[in-house]
């Protein structure tokens, strides 16, 4: 057909212009354009179909005929009461829409088949668990005058009353004979409770001398025996003896007679050199 | 002011709650441009006015779906393109637009006075769709929207979910294609009709 370049020029936007100029030079080009303007303007000449008052109806009744989506899921709750609250219409513009929406037939199909549903088969243990349970006997009224709340109401009253009349509660024994009895039970019990309290505090006592004997054996081996560990176990090198200026064996020309210092080589001592020079004359070696 | 896609969202949600004004407004509105699209994906006018009406149920049912992120005309080409295209594909292979009728062209064409005028541009037209069954659904598809239905780049790329720049990559191959067969059409007649002199003659010598 063409050399496609008047394709490329297309695609990039050319004007029209540079179109023909190309097609000038391009004698295959310049047919294949000539035949599609003339098919692009054959198009461009035809017109629309004519659109019918009959077909614009019929579209205007649409919502009459049919439901949308959201529209068709209150008809299908209606439709799943089945006591006849769908209308004839109502039913027909839901099966309008079934008929061409498969999510919404999938949906009815599913809702639908909860009327399939059969009741579950009760086990078999539930009757005689249920024949078990008896309600519970209402406890008479007269009850609650013997409950503990109500023994407490009646101390709180009984006190009241009696300090209402003016009786003291504490000379009672007094004036009933009691109050000689009580004396005498008094003394003994005195009498009992001291001659327990000194039996426990000698007790006592030679328990913690006891104790103290026993502390001093333990203490004194217990140290003994933490010091010899540590002995065995710490063995401090023994002490270095500082050194002294000796007869030269070291040096090379020592004499007898020739006393010089012997610095040793280790650290330690040369501090200890360069603190005796700081010494007075008369402490030096 | 309210936008044009404000207005159409506002339309469409009119139309959802029942609103018969606002479903008078959005057939009117659509209504002869569907009609149109699916009259030349058909070119029969029974299965145009049948195809509209389907499409048309369809958008009613789908109305919940379009939210306002792109013109409306797109939402509903998108929404009629695979019934269209099912259409078109169930004629072809019918083979019916090999044999486009006389009065499926007179319905796009302008009345004219002269007879022999008019008889030109039908058969031309003819020519023109049986040339356009002959290429690529894709290609077909693009420049029945495109130069029949005068449909904006960006409102085709939309409904078909394309880039602008293979709209009219598409829009141009179609093009071409429907002109080289147009041409391959006259060539053969050219030399049918040489071929039939050339008979003539022969048969004329002996």
């Amino acid at each position: 057909m063409s050399c496609r370049e008047l394709e490329r020029l297309w695609d990039a936007g050319a004007t029209l212009p540079e179109t023909r100029a190309h097609q000038a030079g391009c004698a295959e080009c310049g047919r294949a354009g000539d035949v599609l303007a003339q098919t692009v303007s054959a198009l461009h000449a035809l017109r629309a179909p004519a659109f019918s008052p009959t077909l614009r109806q019929s579209l205007l009744d649409i919502p009459r005929r049919t439901v949308s989506c959201e529209g068709a899921e209150p008809l299908m709750a209606a439709a799943l009461e089945g006591d006849g609250s769908l209308s004839a219409a109502d039913d027909a513009r839901l099966q309008s829409h079934l008929s061409r929406c498969e999510a919404c037939t999938e949906t009815a199909k599913t809702l639908f088949h909860l009327r399939e549903l059969s009741a579950p088969a009760p086990p078999p243990w539930l009757a005689t668990r249920l024949s078990a349970v008896r309600p519970e006997k209402k406890r008479p009224a007269w009850r609650a005058l013997f409950s503990g709340r109500a023994v407490v109401v009646y101390a709180y009253a009984a006190a009241c009353v009696v300090m209402l009349l003016g009786l003291n509660p504490t000379a009672l024994p007094t004036k009933t004979g009691f109050a000689r009895l009580s004396q005498s039970t008094r003394s003994a019990v005195t009498v009992a409770q001291n001659s327990v309290g000194d039996r426990l505090g000698a007790l006592q006592e030679k328990a913690f001398r006891m104790v103290a004997v026993w502390k001093g054996h333990v203490g004194g081996y217990g140290r003994a025996a933490v010091s010899n560990a540590i002995a065995i176990v710490w063995r401090p090198e023994p002490k270095k003896t500082p050194n002294r200026p000796r007869l030269g064996k070291e040096g090379s020309s020592a004499g007898i007679g020739d006393y010089r210092l012997v610095m040793s080589e280790t650290p330690q001592d040369r501090a200890v050199d360069g603190a005796r020079e700081h010494f007075p004359a008369r402490f030096r070696v | 002011m309210a936008t044009i896609g404000t207005d159409e969202k506002d339309l469409v949600a009119r139309c959802r709650q029942g609103d018969d004004d606002a479903w008078r407004e959005l057939v009117d509105r659509f209504g002869p441009k569907v009609y149109a699209i699916s009259y030349h994906f058909t070119l029969k006018r029974e299965d145009a006015e049948e195809l509209s009406q389907e499409i048309f149920l369809k958008l009613f049912e789908n109305l919940h779906r379009y939210d306002g992120g792109f013109p409306l005309v797109a939402w509903v080409l998108s929404v009629s393109r695979n019934l269209c295209i099912d259409r078109y594909r169930r004629k072809k292979r019918e083979k019916s637009f090999r044999f486009v009728s006389d009065e499926a062209v007179t319905a796009l064409l302008k009345s004219e006075d002269d007879p022999a005028g008019m008889a030109l541009k039908k058969e031309r037209t003819q020519l023109l769709f049986a040339a356009l069954s002959e290429i690529p659904d894709d290609l077909a598809e693009i420049l029945i929207l495109r130069d029949l239905n005068g449909l904006a780049y960006d409102e085709i790329g939309t409904a078909l979910e394309l880039p602008e720049g293979t709209v009219k990559s598409r829009l141009f191959r179609a093009r071409a294609e429907v002109a080289r067969k147009i041409r391959e059409r006259h060539e053969k007649r050219t030399a049918g009709s040489a071929f039939a002199s050339l008979a003539m003659v022969a048969g004329g010598l002996v």
